[in-house]
């Protein structure tokens, strides 16, 4: 059974070439153009996974205020915002709704179908999770990396993780003690445009998730003028 | 800095416009004095014709033997007998000629006795009157005098035929001269201190006489007098005594007395008798002595003023009759220097007002001596003894000719206005009429009137000048204040720090109106750079959405035709579409970086460390540059956001690479210049543009293009300068001296841990 898709774009040309893209991939999509009808759509008919633009017509955080109310409808919903929008401000506000992943427009079409492949990996490995054999399993110091559900634990505590931080991290991590540039980092972000700034703040992100945790954490180095590395040394 | 004047000295130069007030008043004030004169003259013109008129048709008054009436004559005026010739000043009386017989005997008169009896009408008086206090003791019929008042050409004489049985001389080594036979005379000119002579000899012959005091005791000074002359000579019944007194101490209006003074005992040597020879009057008025004419005397005598002469001549030119003064003295106001006297605050405010006064009339004299020219405060000119004139005046008026003059006083210090006028006998002139008055009135007023105008236009123009300081200087201090407000509402990078200018906000004039329409300026303008600032960030917004379109049309079009994949057209579609997104990603940098730097956390490093990781890194990534690292000074500790001076390094970078001359040295340098940390990035290559050292921060601002395929927004110096101002820093562009290449020198404040505030 195809995996159902709701984009939600105000743009229809965007709407459109998003919805045909996917089906090509073979998803099933509903598309919405605005807020109201999302939301009635959707409760009739709960998707997969669901993609926001945040300026919604007239509603300038339109998509903020849809992705609350479909986390009251479904908490473990996957939700990517795409948007022109590309500010620390609205990214910061759109994960700490619980937004599983943050994307700017323009957006590469292949990038788009990884990720909502990779999301639907992660959540069939968290249906099953009686599942002991670990194949795809990283483990540097004491980080743990698991490819399947796509999560990453450090010192045995789960992290909580948007999608480009984990394969940020897990591009670091498997090549320890070797540097990371700038132009490597954003392929892995597997989104189209990506500044250093971007980069930059991804990284500081991810260095506070680590020191939530672990306030010594020091593996993540800067490389300046280059890029990152995983420091596996003390 | 071109502030040759300031508002104050402007409003100062032109306050010295008002000194053309005091000019203005010069010159009128110099007109109105020959308006002045001429109103003078034609007034003495007048006077002159009016005493002539008088005086017309009477050739009796010319006659040279006219006579005193003495029933004509009034109380307290005596008359001088006309004499036939000079008196010899010996003590002989031969030469009084028949004068001397109509001598007057005067005898002692009682103390106290009715002074109008003692006339000259009435003059053999011994009775003194019972009962009254008899203070000098008189011996009856020894003391009588026989005197005679007469004059010839500049002289006045008077004879004196003393009978006293003791003739005392007086006495060797004796101060006092009332202790002897002597004569007194008092002169006295109306408003002036009696001046008392005393003549006393101590032998038979000359006299001296000496000024005397009040009490006729002491002389005031031990030296004669010359101007007086005396005689004494011995006859048989007691002494005669000549006297000669010269008409110039004489003036129409002088009063005069003459007594005699007897002393009989030559051991008490006191004061036995005293006969006056001239009336007494009640009011102890002395009396006047008529010379000349008295009939034109008493004519003129209505015309006599104090300011006015008025010259009777004949046609010989001498003079027949003199009345009235020329006034030589001019009275100035004194200021009187304040002597401080008490300590209640009313005194003390009186004496600081005259005080100033006091001074300020000083500091008004000492300018005036430069600009007004004083008349003389005294001058001489012709005594009215004078027997003759010889003014061209007189000799035009006895042609017949009516004029006026205008003539030097003798001694040249003054200025003396004449008229002159004919008077007629029938058709022919029988003599003159000469009227003057000096200038020095006219002057005196106009004078006056210059200081009051000039005084007060110098306390105007002081005070107007001092207001006028103030005020410009009220008026710089706020321009001042608005210009500090101004330069301080936008930073040295033209950001705009404050909206409105606190400054001069509330006044209610222009520059109050300035200052707000400077706050009205700094609105807009902050309006519209805010809207410049957000203008990369919403086209970049605006124009991803299409991009989007595009860029998934583009993609679903290979979907759909996988064939179209390979075309040259497709490539160059998407690589349209990647350099569209990197100018998207350029413009939206600059607004993201200063949001993501607000929420950066910094911490200590060195910088000479990052410096060399950094360059270490960009080796590594880009082995052909090559680079080159001075190190001046390490560490430079700054507190910083570590990547954020890594991002300014790379868009430095990026710039020098780009405008570096092929196959040289990117140049870092790092040294401390007082607390600042400075790292140069230098390369070799093209200089700036003239002006653009200071423009080539600002956003959207690029020197030009090396490849045309590469996005040059002009944004990367933009970021370094936001990061470094971020914080606390600055970078600056110039060219290299002495050859050609750029230097970007990057300051950061060097990290100092005493002056955290934490």
């Amino acid at each position: 059974m195809a995996r159902k898709v709701a984009i939600v774009e105000d743009d229809f040309d965007q709407r459109e070439n998003y919805a045909d893209a996917l089906q090509q991939s073979g998803y099933e999509v509903a598309t919405y153009a605005n807020r109201k009808e999302a939301l009635e759509g959707m409760r009739k008919n709960m998707p997969d996974l669901a993609i926001l633009d945040i300026m919604l017509e007239n509603e300038m955080d339109g998509g903020f205020d849809l992705c609350r109310d479909l986390r009251a409808l479904s908490p473990t919903l996957p939700i990517i915002f795409l948007t022109a929008r590309d500010t620390d401000i609205d990214r910061v506000s759109g994960l700490r709704l619980d937004a599983w992943d943050y994307l700017t427009k323009p957006l590469n079409m292949q990038f788009l179908s990884v990720r909502i492949n990779s999301l639907f990996r992660i959540v069939d490995s968290l249906g099953q999770t009686a599942n002991d054999d670990k194949p795809d399993q990283v483990v540097v110091n004491e980080l743990e990396i698991d490819e399947d559900s796509m999560s990453i634990r450090w010192k045995s505590q789960e992290l909580s993780l948007t999608l480009t931080e984990f394969w940020l991290i897990e591009s670091m991590a498997r090549h320890p003690g070797h540097v990371k540039t700038y132009e490597n980092m954003m392929q892995v972000t597997r989104q189209s445009y990506v500044e250093r700034n971007t980069i930059n703040g991804y990284i500081r992100r991810i260095r506070n998730k680590f020191k939530e945790i672990d306030p010594e954490f020091k593996h993540i180095q800067t490389v300046f003028g280059v890029g990152y590395k995983w420091n596996s040394g003390e | 800095m071109r502030a040759v004047f300031s508002i104050r000295t402007k409003l100062l130069l032109v306050a010295l416009l008002l000194l053309l007030i005091p000019w203005m008043s010069y010159i009128y004030v110099r007109d109105m004095k020959t308006f002045l004169l001429s109103g003078q003259e034609d007034a003495l013109s007048l006077t002159s014709r009016a005493v002539a008129t008088v005086l017309h048709d009477r050739p009796e008054l010319f006659l040279e033997d006219t006579q005193i009436d003495p029933a004509s004559t009034e109380d307290n005026e005596i008359y001088a007998l006309p004499l036939p010739n000079y008196i010899n000043i010996n003590g002989d009386l031969s030469d009084w000629g028949e004068q001397a017989a109509q001598a007057a005997v005067y005898e002692p008169l009682p103390p106290g006795a009715d002074a109008s009896d003692a006339n000259t009408e009435a003059p053999s008086r011994s009775e003194p009157a019972a009962g009254s206090p008899a203070p000098i003791p008189i011996n009856e019929g020894d003391f009588k005098v026989r005197h005679v008042l007469g004059y010839h050409g500049r002289f006045i004489y008077a004879m004196f035929a003393v009978d006293d049985d003791e003739v005392v001389f007086r006495q060797q080594g004796f101060l006092r001269v009332d202790s002897a036979d002597h004569i007194r005379l008092t002169l006295q000119d109306p408003g002036r201190s009696p001046q008392r002579y005393t003549m006393i000899a101590r032998e038979p012959g000359r006299m001296s006489i000496y000024l005397m005091d009040e009490d006729w005791q002491y002389p005031v000074t031990g030296d004669p007098d010359y101007n007086l002359a005396a005689e004494l000579s011995l006859s048989d019944t007691g002494y005669n005594v000549e006297l000669r007194i010269p008409r110039f101490m004489l003036s129409s209006d002088t009063r005069i007395r003459l007594a005699v003074a007897d002393v009989d005992d030559v051991d008490s040597l006191a004061l036995e008798g005293l006969i006056s020879t001239t009336p007494e009057s009640d009011s102890d008025e002395l009396s006047r002595v008529l010379v000349q004419s008295a009939e034109i005397a008493k004519i003129l005598k209505g015309l006599d003023r104090s300011d006015t002469r008025i010259w009777v001549l004949d046609r010989e030119k001498r003079v027949r009759a003199v009345v009235g003064n020329i006034n030589t003295d001019v009275q100035y106001k004194q200021s009187v220097k304040p002597i401080f006297s008490s300590n209640s605050i009313r005194e003390v405010w009186d004496f600081m007002v005259a005080s100033v006064r006091y001074y300020y009339d000083i500091a008004l004299r000492k300018i005036f001596t430069y600009i007004v020219d004083k008349p003389a405060l005294s001058f001489a000119d012709y005594e009215r003894t004078v027997e003759q004139r010889n003014d061209e005046i007189i000799e035009q008026a006895l042609a017949g000719d009516i004029s006026t003059d205008r003539r030097a006083s003798v001694d040249n210090q003054g200025t003396i206005l004449m008229s002159a006028h004919p008077i007629y006998l029938g058709d022919s002139i029988l003599g003159a009429v000469i009227v003057e008055q000096s200038t020095n009135q006219v002057l005196t007023r106009q004078q006056a009137v210059l200081e009051n105008v000039i005084s007060v236009t110098l306390l105007v123009l002081l005070t107007v000048a001092a207001a006028l300081l103030l005020f410009a200087s009220r008026l710089t201090v706020r321009i001042t204040r608005l210009r500090d407000a101004a330069d301080n509402a936008i930073d040295r990078d033209g950001r705009i720090l404050s909206q409105r200018l606190s400054a001069e906000a509330k006044s209610g004039d222009e520059i109050g109106d300035l200052s707000r329409s400077v706050s009205g300026m700094l609105g807009r303008l902050s309006q519209y750079t805010s809207y410049l600032r957000g203008l990369p960030d919403t086209l970049a917004h605006e124009v991803s959405n299409p991009l989007n379109v595009v860029n998934s049309s583009l993609h679903n079009l290979e979907q759909e035709n996988p064939g179209i994949v390979e075309s040259k057209y497709m490539n160059r579609a998407k690589n349209g579409i990647n350099r569209i997104g990197s100018i998207l990603q350029n413009l939206t940098e600059a607004a993201n970086l200063e949001q993501a730097m607000q929420s950066e956390t910094r911490e200590v490093f060195d910088l000479v460390e990052l410096l060399e990781n950094y360059v270490d890194g960009y080796s590594f990534s880009n082995p052909s540059q090559k680079f080159e690292v001075q190190i001046h000074k390490r560490p430079l500790k700054v507190e910083a956001a570590a990547d954020y001076i890594a991002q300014a390094l790379d868009k430095l970078v990026d710039n020098a690479i780009d405008f570096a001359a092929p196959n040289t040295a990117i140049v870092f340098k790092a040294q401390q210049i007082d607390s600042y940390a400075q790292i140069d990035v230098i390369n070799r290559g093209s200089n700036l543009p003239e002006g653009m050292a200071e423009r080539i921060f600002e956003p959207l601002v690029s020197v030009g293009r090396k490849d045309a395929q590469k996005t040059r927004l002009g944004m990367g110096l933009y970021i370094v300068k936001l990061i470094t101002s971020f914080h606390g820093g600055d970078v600056l562009a110039s060219n290299l001296r002495g050859t050609d290449g750029v230097i970007f020198s990057l300051y950061l404040p060097i990290y100092n841990p005493d002056a955290q505030s934490f």
